[in-house]
């Protein structure tokens, strides 16, 4: 049934549909209305959950790890300093391998205080273990939410559904959200591979000395690789019930291109924009939408970009000392292709600073006006 | 002459009631003559094995086992140091969405965890009247980390991070007071050296719902500097001193006091390598100040 | 090994954490120690003190859990007559229990009464006796010595004849203790105790030292407990007039005594003089003690003199008779004043005459009780084996054993008895081992510092995990356990009653009275299986298996914990081997 939504209760009808059990949450702008919507539903009953009102997002996120490893599916959502707040955590729901579902809504992070777009806490959290799929529309959103509970729970690691902090999060768009039955078709109820038992008592989580411990990582590690096979079955079982599907990235002109574009989130929605009026103009020019950053999708990388002459990163973040995240990754995944495009990085609308049309022709008149990149990033929209 | 009750003298009156396997197995790698083992033994007993365990950062996680192996016979869940209230509280939700009603959920935590990094969960959890048992076990100092001060630590001890003449001059924080404050239904402090007046109050917190604190004392040879024979006599001692009252608290308001002492602290003191750099001047203090306690606590029993 | 669990997926996904079900038995972390735990058993005060060695603290024990029947067969093992002894014993186990240092000392005859009074009614009290060896003993005088030879004698298969001169057995049990002390039914039931197979008394029997010889064909052995029957005299001039003490008891007892009246002097500071004294009150008579020395020297147990002062019986101190004369209807009697002289090497207070010469003390009677001796043709000074309690002289290659009053220093019930079991225990080691194994087995039978020995050890051999040699001091003892409670009170009769009756002053406990008061005992040096060790154990490694606590010594750590616990002083710490 469409309705039109904002971003943020795409998330939370999306929950709703996934029978979710325990939800933990501490409210944070731009995130606000989803844990509001949800505690709603706990109340009047359109969901059988328990909703905690935990006194920090830290606490939050132990909440899920403690109610998601007494085998119940969980959810939690958070944002820039809450998220922050959560990161030691974060690690450790990774390293317990529990299927935790947490909708993140990018934001810049403090000081001095910004509560827009900016993606710098989701990806200051990219070596936690944790899955990230960056959506760019409220439908996106929905689905992804869905196909995050099928995912982690078979994989066994928790997943970050990330959207854009106002762009996304208080946008309202129109958003067909299915019914009950065929979501429960698409995702039964979650059956723990890991539970605490009181028939055959087990503790989980203790100390694990060096004898025991790399193997552990490891095989975190191997769960992140099973994770894009797994993702693409997922995505076709969604595609069958639902008829819609993403992909880890999503191509636009980028068959001849001799430029590509590659972003996440909102912006890539405004990039298609540009294109039309670019190949209009005659460049060569096409978006590569990442969605998966981790784990990242590195074959797909590879293979959208090996023909381009180069490549046109931009990042909505930095790595203070290095540059633009997605801009590192990339390189870093090109450098194993016989082709090596170049590579140029673009930091732009941090903290909610719009990103026009304009922006993406002034990143491709620079590009194209350049031998090899000049910096390691290059930040366009400054204010003089 | 001494006001208290039959069951609140310490020892055993139980004499071979006491069951004969325990919840513990042997094997664990506590120190010799470790209070915090002493204080599961009871605890665990007078659960039950409907029991789970959510176990922070403490000494504790390391003596419930190291991978690959548990010491306990009940289900135990590890979390992060500062998490036990809300993690508690997430494995109560799980377990009644799943219908189960009749597994006790308990956390438990060292001093550090409870008083320090755990205390705001901790407070989160009592304000929600989350339906578990928070037990802290308290030995007066981040023993696990090498002994290092907490804001349990008493006044005048010595601790790696209030050495020689930097020992500390903050009082030991009052943790029952802060948690009653939240009118939570019951929080009780018990005594390993007093086993019948702790398993009695374990038992009676496990049939109430909310949010139940016992703070239970939880001597430690290894970091007190006293012998490891001296574990249950130590705590015997903070009882008859009145250093550390046995009393509860129904409903965050009303108190009842189980046992007077009247010990001078000094005997207390006197006996623990922590304290030996303590003058008479000191001891006098710490007298004025327990006393000046035990006076404020007898006014809310009144 | 990688024993952690691993859960797969249906796709195959890798899932390896930190999760186990596996317990930490592995880890034998006995191995840590350096010091390790002993149940040692130690030798209560109490049984040290006791001249019969009997295993009190076990016994109390027992009582404390209303086990009546094993806590008197504890006391049967070492003492044949624990309802005389809980009334006329002087308990020096009272003397040296731990528990005054806490409050009181444990009312330990008041619950040796109990059951033995108990004994005395119940079918569960039945003693078995071993078959006869062939072997027979002479036992001459049925006094408690005779007596209790008989008894340990017969528990190791001996034949035994008693020779006793009067009609009926019991010695001072019958003839010397006044029926206020002892009634006379419960002394006749205990004494039927001996009314067995195997015991024959000979009533009416003298046995004089020649009979011995012609005597020597049917007996293995000779137990001489006749007893010092020599009642010493006054020796002072008009010493006729004085009455004997003891034979004056004796014609109580008999209801043959003469009617006595008025004012009548006891000379003597022992219990038969105070025992006089306390029967002419009931009499009617108006009794008053005269000794040469002061209260505190008086021989007597100083809670008979309590007892007699209580009635309102009069003490006249440091005086001594030297002249009784007989005036028209009463005697005059003059007294020399004694006063303290120089202490001896032992520290004993000497008295000696006081310069001005005498008092006079008018009076209707005097009774002279200033003690006993031997008959002369008991004497002896060439001895074969000499022990504490008894001494033992081959006469015509047989063993002849001068036991009770004849040799014992302190002349009571106790040490008679104590005399007769030693003196069987030394024949039968005689008998089997030969003489040169007598003070060795003895030795190993010795309860605390001795020297009383006991029988249970020497039947049933060492008793394992006891220290018979360590006593406990109240030091050790943990008063953590005990909170104060004062000893239980017995009924009395009042100062009035006691005029008129020779009714038992003393009530004993009821079953109640009895538990509380044997629960307060500390039962020094005994595991009474409080399990205090087990409950405190932080490795868990004192288990429980079939009926017996031990300890795991692949988990104990050596924290020493139990051995601080213990109540009762009933573990020792040892360095590990």
């Amino acid at each position: 049934m469409k309705q039109v939504l904002e971003g943020s209760h795409a998330v939370s009808e999306a929950v709703r549909l996934a029978r979710a059990k325990v939800i933990s949450a501490y409210p944070i702008t731009p995130q606000t209305h989803i844990v509001e919507a949800l505690s709603e539903y706990c109340a009047d009953g359109s969901m059988d959950a328990r909703f905690i009102c935990v006194e920090s997002e830290h606490s939050a996120m132990a909440s899920c790890i403690g109610a998601s490893s007494a085998g119940v599916r969980t959810f939690t959502a958070s944002s820039s300093h809450g998220l922050a707040l959560m990161h030691e955590l974060l690690h450790w729901a990774s390293g317990a391998r529990l299927p935790i579902v947490m909708a993140e809504v990018n934001r810049a992070l403090g000081p001095g205080w910004n509560i827009w777009m900016d993606q710098s806490d989701s990806l200051s959290q990219r070596d936690t273990g944790w899955i990230q799929l960056y959506c760019e529309t409220g439908q996106e959103v929905l689905d992804t939410t869905l196909q995050a509970y099928r995912l982690a729970e078979t994989v066994n690691l928790p997943v970050m559904v990330v959207l854009d902090a106002f762009f996304l999060s208080h946008t309202y768009e129109p958003v067909d959200i299915p019914d009950q039955k065929s979501v429960d078709t698409f995702l039964p109820s979650f059956v723990p591979r890991i539970s605490l038992d009181q028939q055959e008592p087990n503790a989980i989580g203790q100390m694990a000395p060096p004898a025991y411990y790399m193997e552990m990582r490891h095989s975190i590690q191997m769960a992140m690789q099973a994770v894009l096979p797994h993702f693409i079955d997922v995505e076709r079982e969604f595609n069958n019930v639902f008829g819609r599907t993403y992909g880890p990235v999503t191509p636009y002109a980028c068959d001849d291109a001799e430029y590509i574009f590659v972003m996440a989130g909102t912006s890539a929605s405004t990039c298609r924009q540009a294109i039309k009026t670019l190949r209009d103009q005659g460049h060569k020019v096409g978006v590569l939408k990442l969605k998966m950053f981790r784990p990242f999708p590195y074959q797909y990388i590879r293979k959208n970009l090996e023909k381009a002459k180069k490549v046109i990163v931009l990042d909505r973040n930095c790595s203070f000392g290095a540059g633009g995240i997605f801009a590192q990754e990339i390189r870093s995944a090109m450098y194993a292709c016989k082709a090596h495009p170049q590579i140029f990085s673009y930091i732009s609308g941090l903290g909610g600073r719009d990103i026009t049309v304009d922006h993406f022709f002034e990143m491709l008149d620079r590009t194209e006006k350049s031998g090899y990149p000049e910096n390691e990033s290059v930040w366009i929209g400054l204010n003089p | 002459m001494n006001h208290n009750s039959q069951e609140a003298i310490s020892g055993c009156i139980m004499k071979s009631k006491y069951p004969a396997t325990d919840y513990i197995m042997s094997g664990h790698v506590a120190c010799p003559g470790c209070g915090a083992v002493i204080a599961m033994k009871f605890a665990l007993q007078a659960l039950g094995a409907k029991t789970i365990l959510v176990i922070p950062a403490c000494c504790w996680a390391v003596v419930a086992g190291v991978h690959p192996q548990t010491s306990l016979k009940v289900p135990v869940l590890h979390t992060a140091f500062e998490t036990s209230g809300a993690a508690a509280s997430g494995v109560r939700a799980a377990l009644d969405m799943k219908g189960d009603t009749e597994t006790t959920v308990v956390a438990w935590a060292g001093d550090g965890g409870t008083f320090d990094i755990g205390f705001q969960s901790l407070s989160g959890a009592c304000e929600r009247n989350e339906n578990f048992l928070y037990v802290c076990y308290d030995n007066e100092a981040y023993m696990n980390t090498g002994v290092q001060r907490s804001s349990a630590t008493p006044y005048g001890a010595q601790t790696t991070t209030t050495p020689k003449n930097a020992w500390k001059s903050h009082r030991k924080k009052n943790i029952i007071d802060a948690l009653a404050a939240h009118r939570i239904p019951y929080a009780a402090t018990v005594n390993i050296a007093y086993p019948d007046d702790m398993m009695r109050k374990f038992k009676k917190a496990k049939d109430i719902q909310g949010t139940r604190f016992i703070h239970a004392y939880a001597s430690c040879p290894t970091g007190w500097r006293i012998p490891s024979d001296q574990t249950v006599a130590i705590s015997r001692l903070a009882v008859q001193t009145n250093l550390f009252p046995l009393y509860e608290v129904d409903k965050g308001t009303d108190y009842t006091i189980n046992y007077h002492g009247n010990r001078p602290v000094a005997e207390y003191l006197k006996i623990q390598g922590r304290f030996k750099h303590l003058t008479e001047k000191d001891h006098a203090d710490i007298q004025d100040m327990v006393d000046e306690d035990w006076q404020l606590l007898k006014g809310k029993a009144a | 090994m990688n024993q952690s669990i691993q859960t797969e997926s249906p796709n195959n996904v890798s899932l390896l954490i930190s999760q186990s079900r596996t317990n930490t038995l592995g880890n034998k972390t006995g191995t840590w120690r350096f010091v390790r735990p002993k149940y040692q058993e130690k030798t209560a005060p109490c049984s040290n003190a006791c001249p019969l060695g009997i295993d009190i603290a076990t016994v109390e024990m027992f009582a404390s859990r209303k086990d009546y029947q094993s806590a008197f067969h504890k006391l049967l093992m070492e003492n044949p007559f624990p309802a005389i002894c809980g009334r006329v014993c002087f308990h020096p186990c009272e003397s040296a229990c731990n528990r005054q240092f806490l409050d009181q000392s444990v009312g330990i005859h008041y619950i040796e009464r109990f059951l033995g009074d108990w004994g005395l009614t119940s079918k569960q009290s039945h003693i078995s006796y071993p078959k006869l060896n062939g072997a027979k003993l002479g036992i001459v005088g049925a006094g408690p010595a005779g007596l209790a030879t008989a008894y340990f004698a017969r528990c190791l298969g001996y034949q035994c004849d008693i020779f006793e001169k009067s009609d009926q057995p019991g010695g001072l049990l019958t003839m010397g203790i006044p029926s206020y002390r002892l009634p006379d039914q419960t002394l006749q039931n205990e004494l039927q105790r001996l009314n067995i197979d195997g015991i024959q008394f000979k009533y009416k029997q003298s046995i004089s030292v020649d009979q011995l010889d012609a005597m020597k064909q049917s007996y293995d052995a000779f137990f001489l407990c006749c007893g010092d029957a020599q009642s010493i005299s006054l020796n002072i001039s008009g010493d006729a007039y004085a009455i004997d003490g003891l034979n004056l008891l004796r014609q109580i007892r008999i209801h043959e005594a003469p009617s006595l009246e008025g004012t009548i002097a006891v000379i003597g500071g022992g219990n038969t003089a105070i025992d006089v004294a306390r029967s002419l009150l009931r009499m009617g008579a108006h009794p008053i003690i005269v000794y040469r020395r002061t209260r505190k020297e008086m021989p007597a147990h100083p809670h008979e003199i309590d007892a007699a002062l209580d009635e309102g019986i009069a003490l006249k101190e440091c005086l001594s008779p030297i002249e009784i004369q007989k005036e028209a209807d009463h005697l005059q009697m003059r007294l020399q004043v004694m006063k303290p002289g120089e202490k001896t090497k032992n520290g004993r207070q000497t008295y000696i005459p006081d310069d001005n010469p005498s008092e006079t003390m008018p009076i209707n009677h005097v009774v002279s009780a200033i003690g006993t001796e031997m008959e002369i043709m008991w004497q002896n000074d060439q001895w074969d084996l000499s022990m504490s309690h008894c001494r033992m002289k081959n006469i015509a290659d047989i063993p002849v054993f001068w036991c009770g009053d004849l040799t014992t220093s302190e002349k009571t019930v106790t040490h008679a008895l104590a005399s007769g079991k030693q003196a069987v225990i030394a024949f039968d080691v005689l008998k089997n081992k030969g003489f040169d194994e007598i003070h060795s087995v003895c030795h190993q039978c010795q309860i605390g510092e001795g020297p009383a020995i006991s029988f249970e050890i020497y039947r049933q051999g060492e008793r394992k995990q006891r220290d018979n040699s360590e006593i406990v001091n109240f030091d050790r003892i943990n008063t953590a356990y005990f909170p104060s409670i004062p000893a239980l009170q017995v009924n009395k009769l009042s100062q009035n009653d006691c005029l008129n009756t020779f009714d038992e002053v003393v009530s004993g406990f009821d079953e109640l009275q009895m538990s509380e008061e044997a629960s307060r005992c500390f039962n020094c040096g005994i595991c009474n299986d409080c399990d205090t060790c087990r409950i405190f154990c932080p490795e868990m490694a004192i288990q429980w298996d079939q009926n017996s606590r031990h300890i795991l010594m692949d988990y104990c750590k050596g924290c020493g914990i139990c051995i601080a616990e213990c109540p009762r002083d009933a573990m020792n710490l040892e360095v590990e081997p």
